[in-house]
């Protein structure tokens, strides 16, 4: 009958569509072997520390003590009582967990990067870290947060993990599978010093440092910790006194990096209204221009107008990394860029969309700086980078970005430049307009910079990685949101920003 | 003389809003085109929206103001053999903000997504005081042109391939009055976004967004008048997402969203007597309640024409 023929095909139909995809919520990659192991990587110059002995830890038990004795009773014990979710944990983790701190680091990012909405009255409220739970919850986790954040994490783990490398030759220890041979490993033998934990350091810091800056985290990060420091244990790479000791290190260098975060400037950099408008008024004064919110209700104060004054990692005068000046409002090179940017808007290709959309990473995403980082991440598996190389490329990466944003920022609050919806009649945009000034364009100098320090550290990425960069910073010419000239210098000060993280990591010790 | 038995019923083609898509619909009445007959319709509807349910608190937003869509949908339907019909049809949609409105995005617009569908009627049983019905409809629908659902609330669809599987049934009295239930499962696969990490309760590493599958539920009251030239009806309609995420706060939608929706309308078809074949069908429904859905009105025209493709 035809009818059942057709419910047959109706049927083999669904099921060739039921295919589930699979959709990963981490980066999935095989454990691999590292590289190298860097016996010297203790010596190289932290960032935070003068040097990795600056944080002390105590002498490990001798190995042929009765408590180290002991400990390896218990790792074997544990290991034989492991349960299948704890094995699915191990395997994770991996033995490069600053991976899964960075993953997890932007989860909390996209999670937090809401934008407050008005209240029924047309005002805002801002959030507040003195009562995060809000409405509406701290923090509002825009680019310029969500990179501090992340260049505190990367460097608090690197600093940490140059301390627990110099521990780890000073003392010695090897690894429990070395002592005894009826250990199994779930990692491979990459690292053979065992005292302190590396792991430990990682799990302990980015706990500490994420809990900070995400305080509504606060026992989802503990839940996340004791996995991992567990997971340290069931892998067989670290007895409980190994773990003890990174966690010692991690403790120190957080405690170091948070006092940092809590005087960095931050807090002044959302201002009051009367700051941001005379801020507003100086650039009206200066250049006879100013940027005005568009939204309505209009927003009284931009994003952040003092972060431009936030203290940078690499460099001393902010000033020295600023740019020149916009073209003015109405000069023949200003008419140009309406030219082009009406002639994109009116003719929206394929390609030029796909751009404007690849490189958003706008509200509820992981910003430009967490994009970047997710492509370090695939470069350090890709190179195989054991730990603390690994997190090397995020401080260095991550220092370069925050700098290239507090740069921008500086930029983008002195020259106060319009964005095209405001000054173009009628214009319409593909993308979000953020509630900053256009130039330079944020995206182009957090590019820029980012890709300057993977070329750095991937020379044989930096074409790709400098391509990828120009490309982001014209996506936001693509949609409809900045000038030409807010990306082509915002790539310019981005190399030049990231020019001064390269020379501090040209010195560190690692080459 | 043309039997006064229509091939569509035209709430069943309505687009059907999901999230903020539309999705044509495949017909969901308990009427038969003959064999060898055919019908065209051509469809014009206004939708817009100022709320809409975040999760389930409704909201006004200035960044969007109010949302408007304007569809044109060709469609056709075959009458295969007595009982079984099939149907063909894709809309063009356009959508845009009225001014003035915060946000400054433009609209989006293009032909959306093919529907094709087979209707077959099973049970066709008449009794001293009216006729039962019962008919099984499978659909599948799947965009033509690469437009971005990721672009809500403008996206014209929600950009992913779907399959219906619909059973119907209804009953006529004598006097012409009828009652219908219809209900139908939605399979729905999965969309490409532009951008290779999403926030969906969680992070996805992935363009591929898995838009939800779902259940609808439809009452329908209507009455024959006129020595069956009018038809009036009056229904009420449920969509009941199977899985997905709340539109988070102040923030666009996306095509994970878990989007619910209650809405009731009304519908006319008039088979003008004096051209034979020619009929016009109006029609208006309102969302009344929802989740991650808008709240809005559609008012929609229409023309159909039926003819016999072979010879009887």
């Amino acid at each position: 009958m035809k009818n059942l023929n057709i419910f047959t095909w109706a049927f083999l139909l669904f099921f060739l569509f039921s295919c589930e995809k699979e959709l990963p919520t981490y980066y999935k990659y095989q454990g691999y072997e590292f590289a190298s192991t860097d016996p010297s990587g203790g010596n190289w110059v932290p960032v935070l520390i003068n040097s990795g002995d600056e944080i002390a830890i105590p002498a490990p038990d001798p190995v042929g003590s009765q408590q180290y004795q002991s400990e390896l009773a218990d790792l074997k014990f544990a290991m034989q009582n492991m349960t299948a979710s704890e094995e699915e944990a191990v395997t994770y983790w991996t033995q490069n967990p600053i991976i899964r701190w960075n993953e997890i680091a932007l989860e909390l990012i996209a999670k937090y990067n809401l934008i407050p909405g008005p209240n029924e009255d047309g005002s805002y409220t801002l959030p507040n870290p003195a009562n995060p739970a809000g409405p509406p919850a701290f923090p509002f986790a825009n680019p310029p947060y969500a990179v501090r954040a992340l260049a505190y994490l990367s460097v608090a783990q690197f600093d940490g993990l140059i301390s627990a490398w110099h521990h780890k030759y000073a003392f010695n220890r090897a690894a429990p599978y070395i002592h005894d041979e009826t250990i199994k490993p779930m990692y491979l033998d990459n690292i053979l010093l065992s005292y302190p934990s590396d792991g430990a350091v990682i799990a302990r810091s980015s706990r500490r440092i994420l809990t900070g800056m995400f305080p509504l985290e606060a026992a989802y990060l503990a839940e996340k910790e004791a996995e991992h420091l567990k997971c340290l244990l069931l892998s067989g790479a670290n007895v409980q006194s190994d773990i003890d000791a990174g966690i010692t290190i991690g403790d120190a260098i957080s405690d170091i990096a948070l006092a940092r975060a809590s005087n960095d400037g931050m807090r002044n950099a959302q201002t009051p209204r009367a700051v941001s408008d005379s801020i507003a008024a100086a650039a009206l004064d200066r250049f006879g221009w100013q940027w005005v919110n568009q939204e309505i209700p209009q927003r009284p104060v931009g994003l952040t107008p003092l972060y431009g004054k936030v203290r940078m990692w690499s460099v001393d005068n902010v000033e020295d990394t600023r740019p020149g000046p916009p073209p003015a409002i109405g000069s023949a090179e200003y008419e140009a860029d309406v030219r082009i940017l009406k002639n994109y808007a009116q003719n929206v290709t394929e390609e030029r969309r796909r751009i404007a959309n690849f490189w958003q990473d706008g509200i509820g995403t992981y910003t430009p700086p967490g994009h970047w980082n997710d492509i370090a991440k695939k470069f350090i598996v890709q190179y195989r980078l054991n730990p603390l190389r690994s997190a090397r490329v995020f401080a260095y990466l991550n220092m370069a970005m925050m700098d290239g944003g507090i740069s921008c920022w500086d930029a983008k609050y002195y020259y106060h430049y319009p964005r095209p919806i405001q000054t173009i009649d009628g214009f319409k945009t593909i993308a979000g307009t953020p509630n900053f000034p256009a130039y330079t364009s944020g995206h182009s100098v957090f590019s820029a910079a980012g890709a300057e320090v993977l070329a750095y550290i991937f020379p044989s990425e930096a074409v790709k990685v400098r391509a990828w960069a120009e490309e982001a910073a014209l996506s936001r010419i693509y949609g409809g949101i900045h000038w030409t000239f807010d990306a082509t210098v915002g790539t310019q000060q981005g190399k030049d920003v990231a020019n001064y993280t390269i020379l501090t990591a040209q010195n560190d010790g690692s080459d | 003389m043309m039997k006064k038995i229509t091939l569509l019923n035209l709430t069943a083609w309505l687009v059907i809003l999901t999230s903020m898509g539309l999705q044509a619909q495949t017909p969901s009445d308990a009427l038969m085109m003959e064999a060898k007959q055919a019908c065209v319709l051509f469809d014009y509807n206004f939708s817009s929206f100022d709320h809409y349910w975040e999760g389930t608190l409704k909201r006004e937003n200035q960044t969007i103001a109010t949302v408007q869509r304007k569809v044109v949908m060709p469609m056709a339907a075959i009458g295969i053999t007595d009982n079984l019909n099939f149907f063909i049809g894709v809309p063009y949609i356009q959508t845009n903000s009225t001014e003035p409105n915060g946000g400054k995005f433009a609209g989006a617009s293009g032909f959306q997504d093919l529907t094709v569908a087979f209707k077959y009627r099973w049970l066709n049983k008449s009794f001293d005081h009216g006729q039962l019905t019962s008919l099984a409809t499978v659909g599948f629908s799947t965009p033509i042109t690469n437009y971005l659902s990721d672009y809500m609330p403008y996206s014209i669809g929600f950009g992913a391939p779907e399959l219906s599987y619909r059973a119907i049934l209804q009953y006529e009295t004598k006097s012409s009055w009828y009652v219908r239930g219809a209900a139908t499962y939605l399979w729905r696969g999965y969309t490409k976004a532009e951008r290779e990490y999403y926030y969906n309760n969680g992070s996805y590493y992935t363009p591929w967004m898995d838009v939800p599958s779902g259940i609808t539920a439809e009452a329908v009251i209507g009455k024959w008048l006129f020595d069956r030239s009018l038809q009036l009806e009056l229904s009420y309609w449920n969509l009941s997402s199977l899985s997905g995420d709340d539109i988070r706060a102040y923030a666009a939608p996306q095509p994970t969203n878990k989007v619910d929706m209650d809405r009731i309308g009304l519908f006319a078809h008039y088979y003008i007597k004096s051209i034979q074949g020619l009929g016009i069908v109006a029609y208006h429904n309102r969302i009344i309640n929802g989740r991650n859905a808008p709240e809005m009105n559609t008012t929609g025209l229409g023309i159909t024409y039926f003819f016999n493709y072979l010879k009887k």
